[in-house]
C-alpha cells in the first residue's frame, strides 16, 4: 500500500512479535505459570518456572472451592436472555424508528440512544428492584441489563435499516404480510450482520461485568466475574495467588474458546458495525 | 401523545415512591420469639453462618454438635476483609444469612439496622445462666438484645514473649505505657525488635490509638464526642496518633511494617522475633491454632496497658458475638434462634472446651486447656474501660486513615481530620442529635 | 430482488399499519423501567437522608451536596475521574493506533499479533486488574524484568505512588482496550481509498506527509467513535481501579464508582446517590461538547 522503506518491512515483523510478546505474553504467562505453583511459591509471583506443576490440582480445587459450575450456569442464565431480549425488543423499535421519520420518533430515538453514553444509576436501581420484589433475582439482572444496552441496540440497527431498501418491505406488504410478519420475514434476516455485531459486543460487556452485578444480585445468585471478585478477595487475604489466576484461566476459558473458533467473524463484525 | 401520557404517569408514581420509606426496611413485627427445644429436630432446615477470615473456624464444633442432633444442615460462609463492610453491602443489597459474627457494640448495631434486619433475644434462655457482670456488658441497643455473646469480650492489651524478656533480663510488665516505650527503647538498644505492627492488613493499628485514650475514655471522652463537644482533631487524641507515629518512625517497631500482615505478626511474635504486640483476642486465637497450650503458656504473657496504668480497654469484636436475622421466613429464623440457644446450652461445655476459651456461663467452668494469658485477659476485663468501638456513637475507620499514615500517604493531622469527618457523616446517617 | 434504490417516503407506503407505533412499546417499557426509572429516582434520593441505619426516609436538600463539597471530597472525585478519563482516552486511542498502523498490513504475522492483542479484550476487567496488581508490586515481575536490564535492583511501587499511580491504573485500562481501539482504526485505514495514496506518492510525497496529511484526516470517523467511547466510557469504570489500587493509596485513584460502591457498603444510600447523580450530570453535560467537538473535526476535514 504505501512504499515502504525496505529496512521497515524487514524489521516490522520483528517489532510485532516484540510488542506481543512483551505487551501480550508477559501478562499471560504470569497467569499461567502462577497457576501452576503450590501456595508457597505463589506468594511473590513472579515469571519463574514452578518447580512442580500444580496447575491441574490447582485448577480442580479452584472449581469445586469457588463454586464454578454454579458462577457459569449463573452467568449463562443471566447473558443468555439479555441478549435475546434486548436484540429483539431493541430491533423492533429500531425499525419503527428508522422508518417513521415523525418528529416524535426523532425525540424518542434521542431518548433511546442516551443510554450508550449516560451511566446506570446503580444505587436506586437497586431501591427500585426492592420495590418491584425482583432484588436479587436473575429476572432483575436480566432487567437492568436490557436497560442498560438496549439503546446500544437501537443505535445499531437504526442506523443500518436506513441502509435496507423499503422496497422489499413494501413487496412483501402487497402480498398480504401484516407488520409482524415482515419483520420476521424481511427485515430480521437482513439485519444479521449488525445483530451479530451487537451480539459479540453485549455478550462480552454482560458476561465480564461485575460492578452492576454486585449490586443487583451481590451473592445470591453466583456469576462468574462475582465468583473472581469473592476468590480474589479472600485470596488477597491468605496470599492464594495460585487459586486467584487459576480461576482467571477457568472463567476465560469460554470466551477465548468462543474467539479462537470464530475469530473472524468476530472481527469482522466489530468492525462493520462501529465505523459508520 | 400516549407515549407523553405514560411518561406523565411515571414521573408522578415516581414522586408518590419518593415518599414511601425503604422497602427493605420495614418495621418490625412484634411477635415475642419463641425458644424451641435446642435439640428439637429440624430435618431438611439449611442455614447459613457469615464469618470472617479470623472467626470461621469457631463454629466448627457446634455445627458438628448440631447438624447432628437436629438434622438440620448449617453452612459457615466466608466473608472476605473488610468484614463489616462487606456484610453491611450484602444486607443493603438485600442478601441476609440466618447467623452472622457481628459486633456487640451500640455503633456497629445501629450500623446493621439492628431493630430492622435483627432478631431481638429478649427471652433468650441462656441469659440466665451468664455470669452477671458479664451478661449486659455489650449487645444492646436501646434497651432490646440483638447480639448474644459467645465468647470472653476482647480487650486490647499487650502479648509479649516472655522468653525475649527473661532473655534479655526484664522481669517486671510495665505499669504505664511510658514505662513501656522506655523498656522497648532498652530492648532496641540489645538489638530486639521491641514491637510488631501488621500495617498491610491495617486493623489492630487502631489499638495503638486507642490504648492510650483508656484515661479519657474513663473521663468521659465518648460522650462528648457522641455530642458534638469533643472531635477526633482534639490534642488528646492528636497527641495519641503523633507518638504512634513518632515511636515507628523511632524505628521501635519492625522493619517489614508496611507490607506485613496478620500472620506475620502471629509467627513474628511466637517465633520470639518480636518482643510485643498491641492487639485483641483474636490475635491470640490465631496463636493458639499454631501451638499447644503448654507452648502458649511458656512463651506469651499479657499486661494490659494505658496511660496511667494497667487498664485494659475493651472492645468486644465480631468473633465475641452471634446475631440472628429477619430473614422473612419464619422456619428459619426459628431455627436460627434455636441454634444459638444450643450453641449457649447443650453445645457450650464442648464449644469452650474446643476453643480452649474462657467461659462465659458460672455452671461451665473454663476448660483446662485455657492458657494463662487468655485467662488474664478475661481478668483484666472488670477494671476495663470501654473502647470507641464499644462508646463511640458511630465507628469510623480509624484504622485504615493510621495504615495510609503508616504507609506515608497521610500526616497524624489528616488522619484525625478524615477520622471526624467520617464520624460527623455517620453520626448523622444514624439520626445522633447535634450533628 | 430490487436493487437498492432510495427508499419511497410516500404517504401510504410506511404508516401506522405497516409501522405500527407499538413495536416501540417492549423497548421502552425496559428502558423506562430499569433506566430512566432509576436515573429519575437519582435525582430524588440525592436530596434525602437514605441510608442503612434507619428505615425513614427524609429530604434533606441540598445539605448531602454541600457535604461533599465541603469536605472536597465532591472536587477530588471528580477531578480524579476527569483526569483518569482523559488518561484513558489518549492512551487507548494512542495504544490502538499505533497498533493499527503497525499491523496493517495483512502479512500472518500482523493477522497472528491482532488476535493476540484481542485477548485482554476478552478478558474480565477485574481479572486485568488482578494480573497487573500481581506485576506490579514492588518485587513482582515488572521491577524484577527492569532490574534484570538496568543491573540494580529497582522495587519501586508502582500502584504507592499518590501522584502517578492514576497515570499507571489508566495505562492498563487502556492496555485491556487497545485491542478494539485497533481494530476501529484498522478499519478505518482500509476504507482510504488506494488511488488517493498513489496519486500522493506520485506527486512525490513522502510517507511521512502521505500519513499525516492524507490518511489521519481521513480517519476522523474512526477517532470520533474511539475517542468519545473511550472517554465517556471510562468515566464509568470500575473494575480496573477495584483490582489494582482498590481506590488508593489514600484515595488518589478513587473514581466516581469506586466511592458510590465505598459508601454503599458504609450504609449511606443518600452520598452513593448524591455521587452517582454527579457521575451523571458530568457525563451527559460532557457528551455534548466532546462530540459537538469531534463531529466537527470531521466535517472540517
Amino acid at each position: 500500500m504505501n512504499s515502504d522503506a525496505p529496512i521497515w518491512r524487514r524489521l516490522q515483523p520483528f517489532v510485532a512479535t516484540v510488542l506481543v510478546v512483551v505487551l501480550i505474553g508477559v501478562p499471560l504467562w504470569l497467569v499461567v505459570v502462577t497457576a501452576g505453583k503450590s501456595q508457597g511459591e505463589a506468594l511473590n509471583p513472579d515469571l519463574s518456572l514452578p518447580s512442580d506443576w500444580q496447575l491441574w490440582t490447582n485448577l480442580k480445587s479452584v472449581w469445586s472451592e469457588g463454586d464454578v459450575p454454579a458462577a457459569f450456569f449463573g452467568s449463562l442464565l443471566v447473558v443468555v436472555p439479555t441478549v435475546a431480549g434486548v436484540l429483539t425488543f431493541g430491533s423492533m423499535a429500531a425499525w419503527v424508528l428508522a422508518r417513521r421519520t415523525t418528529r416524535l420518533n426523532a425525540a424518542l430515538y434521542a431518548l433511546a440512544i442516551s443510554g450508550i453514553v449516560l451511566p446506570p444509576a446503580v444505587v436506586t436501581v437497586v431501591l427500585l428492584l426492592r420495590q418491584l420484589g425482583l432484588a436479587g433475582t436473575a429476572v432483575g439482572m436480566i432487567g437492568v441489563y436490557m436497560g442498560i444496552y438496549m439503546s446500544t441496540v437501537v443505535f445499531f440497527v437504526t442506523g443500518f435499516v436506513r441502509t435496507i431498501p423499503a422496497s422489499l418491505e413494501e413487496a412483501a406488504q402487497i402480498d398480504g404480510a401484516g407488520p409482524f410478519t415482515v419483520f420476521r420475514r424481511v427485515v430480521l434476516p437482513m439485519l444479521r450482520p449488525v445483530l451479530a455485531t451487537a451480539t459479540i459486543l453485549i455478550c462480552l460487556y454482560v458476561w465480564n461485568d461485575v460492578f452492576y452485578a454486585f449490586f443487583v444480585v451481590g451473592g445470591r445468585l453466583d456469576t462468574l466475574p462475582l465468583n473472581l471478585f469473592r476468590v480474589a478477595s479472600a485470596g488477597l487475604y491468605l496470599n492464594n495467588w495460585h487459586l486467584i489466576f487459576a480461576y482467571v484461566i477457568l472463567m476465560s476459558l469460554p470466551l477465548v474458546a468462543v474467539f479462537a473458533v470464530a475469530q473472524r467473524r468476530i472481527i469482522a463484525g466489530i468492525t462493520s458495525g462501529a465505523v459508520k | 401523545m400516549k407515549r407523553w401520557t405514560s411518561l406523565a404517569t411515571a414521573a408522578v408514581l415516581t414522586l408518590g415512591l419518593a415518599a414511601c420509606s425503604d422497602p427493605a426496611a420495614e418495621t418490625s413485627t412484634d411477635t415475642t420469639a419463641t425458644w424451641a427445644d435446642p435439640s428439637a429436630k429440624l430435618d431438611g432446615v439449611k442455614l447459613t453462618i457469615w464469618a470472617a477470615q479470623n472467626s470461621n473456624t469457631v463454629p466448627k464444633k457446634v455445627v458438628e454438635g448440631f447438624q447432628a442432633a437436629t438434622g438440620a444442615t448449617v453452612e459457615v460462609v466466608t466473608i472476605p476483609d473488610p468484614y463489616e463492610q462487606g456484610i453491611q453491602t450484602k444486607v443493603a443489597t438485600g442478601d441476609k444469612p440466618d447467623i452472622a459474627f457481628w459486633q456487640p457494640t451500640a455503633s456497629m448495631l445501629t450500623a446493621i439496622n439492628a431493630k430492622t434486619n435483627l432478631q431481638p433475644l429478649n427471652d433468650a434462655p441462656w441469659l440466665t445462666k451468664l455470669s452477671p457482670d458479664l451478661k449486659d456488658i455489650t449487645g444492646i441497643l436501646d434497651g432490646t438484645r440483638y447480639a448474644a455473646l459467645i465468647t470472653s469480650p476482647a480487650v486490647e492489651g499487650v502479648y509479649y514473649n516472655k522468653e525475649v524478656f527473661d532473655a534479655n533480663g526484664i522481669t517486671a510488665t510495665p505499669k504505664s505505657f511510658e514505662e513501656m516505650v522506655t523498656l522497648a527503647r532498652t530492648l532496641k538498644g540489645k538489638g530486639v525488635t521491641p514491637f510488631y505492627e501488621m500495617a498491610a492488613d491495617r486493623w489492630a493499628t487502631q489499638w495503638w490509638v486507642q490504648v492510650q485514650l483508656a484515661d479519657a475514655a474513663k473521663d468521659g471522652f465518648w460522650d462528648k464526642v457522641n455530642k458534638g463537644q469533643a472531635t477526633f482533631n482534639d490534642p488528646v487524641v492528636l497527641d495519641a496518633i503523633k507518638t504512634y507515629k513518632s515511636l515507628i518512625d523511632e524505628g521501635l517497631f519492625n522493619k517489614n511494617i508496611k507490607t506485613a500482615k496478620f500472620e506475620d505478626q502471629g509467627a513474628a511474635l511466637l517465633a520470639g522475633e518480636a518482643a510485643m504486640v498491641v492487639q485483641v483476642n483474636s490475635f491470640f486465637g490465631q496463636l493458639q491454632a499454631k501451638a499447644d497450650t503448654a507452648t502458649l503458656d511458656k512463651k506469651i504473657g499479657f499486661f494490659p496497658i494505658s496511660p496511667s496504668g494497667n487498664v485494659g480497654t475493651f472492645i468486644p469484636d465480631q468473633s465475641n458475638a452471634l446475631v440472628a436475622f429477619k430473614t422473612g421466613d419464619a422456619k428459619r429464623e426459628a431455627a436460627a434462634r434455636q441454634l444459638m440457644a444450643y450453641w449457649m446450652g447443650p453445645g457450650y461445655a464442648d464449644f469452650v472446651d474446643d476453643r480452649n476459651t474462657v467461659s462465659l456461663e458460672s455452671a461451665t467452668p473454663n476448660p483446662p486447656g485455657v492458657p494463662k494469658a487468655l485467662l488474664d485477659v478475661h481478668a483484666a476485663l472488670p477494671t476495663s474501660v470501654g473502647s470507641m468501638q464499644a462508646l463511640a456513637v458511630a465507628n469510623p475507620d480509624l484504622y485504615i486513615n493510621l495504615a495510609d499514615m503508616i504507609t506515608g500517604t497521610m500526616s497524624p493531622e489528616q488522619v484525625a481530620k478524615a477520622t471526624q469527618d467520617q464520624f460527623a457523616q455517620l453520626a448523622k446517617a444514624a439520626g445522633a442529635p447535634g450533628f | 430482488m430490487t436493487p437498492a434504490s432510495a427508499p419511497r417516503r410516500g404517504r401510504g407506503a410506511i404508516n401506522r399499519g405497516t409501522h405500527p407505533m407499538w413495536f416501540l412499546a417492549p423497548a421502552f417499557a425496559i428502558l423506562l423501567v430499569f433506566f430512566f426509572l432509576p436515573t429519575v429516582f437519582n435525582f430524588v434520593y440525592a436530596f434525602t437522608d437514605w441510608s442503612g441505619f434507619k428505615a425513614q426516609i427524609n429530604p434533606v436538600g441540598f445539605d448531602n451536596f454541600e457535604e461533599l463539597a465541603s469536605s472536597g471530597t465532591l472536587f477530588r472525585a471528580l477531578r480524579t475521574t476527569v483526569v483518569y478519563a482523559v488518561l484513558v482516552a489518549v492512551f487507548q486511542n494512542l495504544f490502538g493506533f499505533a497498533l493499527a498502523v503497525l499491523l496493517e498490513r495483512d502479512t500472518w504475522v500482523n493477522r497472528l499479533a491482532r488476535i493476540f492483542f484481542l485477548v485482554p479484550v476478552l478478558m474480565s476487567a477485574l481479572a486485568v486488574g488482578y494480573i497487573f496488581q500481581a506485576l506490579l508490586k514492588p518485587e513482582g515481575s515488572v521491577n524484577q524484568l527492569i532490574g534484570a536490564v538496568t543491573g540494580h535492583t529497582f522495587d519501586y511501587a508502582w500502584l504507592g505512588d499518590t501522584t502517578w499511580t492514576i497515570v499507571v491504573v489508566a495505562a492498563i485500562h487502556g492496555w485491556k482496550w487497545m485491542g478494539l481501539s485497533m481494530l476501529i482504526y484498522l478499519a478505518g485505514l482500509k476504507t482510504i481509498p488506494e488511488d488517493l495514496m498513489e496519486a500522493a506518492r506520485i506527486d512525490g510525497a513522502s510517507r511521512w506527509h502521505t500519513f499525516w496529511r492524507i490518511r489521519s484526516p481521513l480517519l476522523a470517523p474512526a477517532v470520533t467513535f474511539n475517542v468519545a467511547t473511550a472517554l465517556l466510557g471510562s468515566m464509568n469504570g470500575f473494575d480496573i481501579v477495584q483490582a489494582t489500587t482498590g481506590g488508593g493509596p489514600a484515595r488518589t485513584t478513587e473514581i466516581l464508582n469506586i466511592f458510590i460502591y465505598r459508601t454503599f457498603g458504609q450504609g449511606l444510600f443518600a452520598q452513593a446517590t448524591t455521587m452517582s447523580l454527579i457521575l451523571f450530570l458530568l457525563v451527559a453535560l460532557m457528551a455534548f461538547p466532546v462530540i459537538y467537538l469531534l463531529r466537527r473535526r470531521e466535517r472540517v476535514l
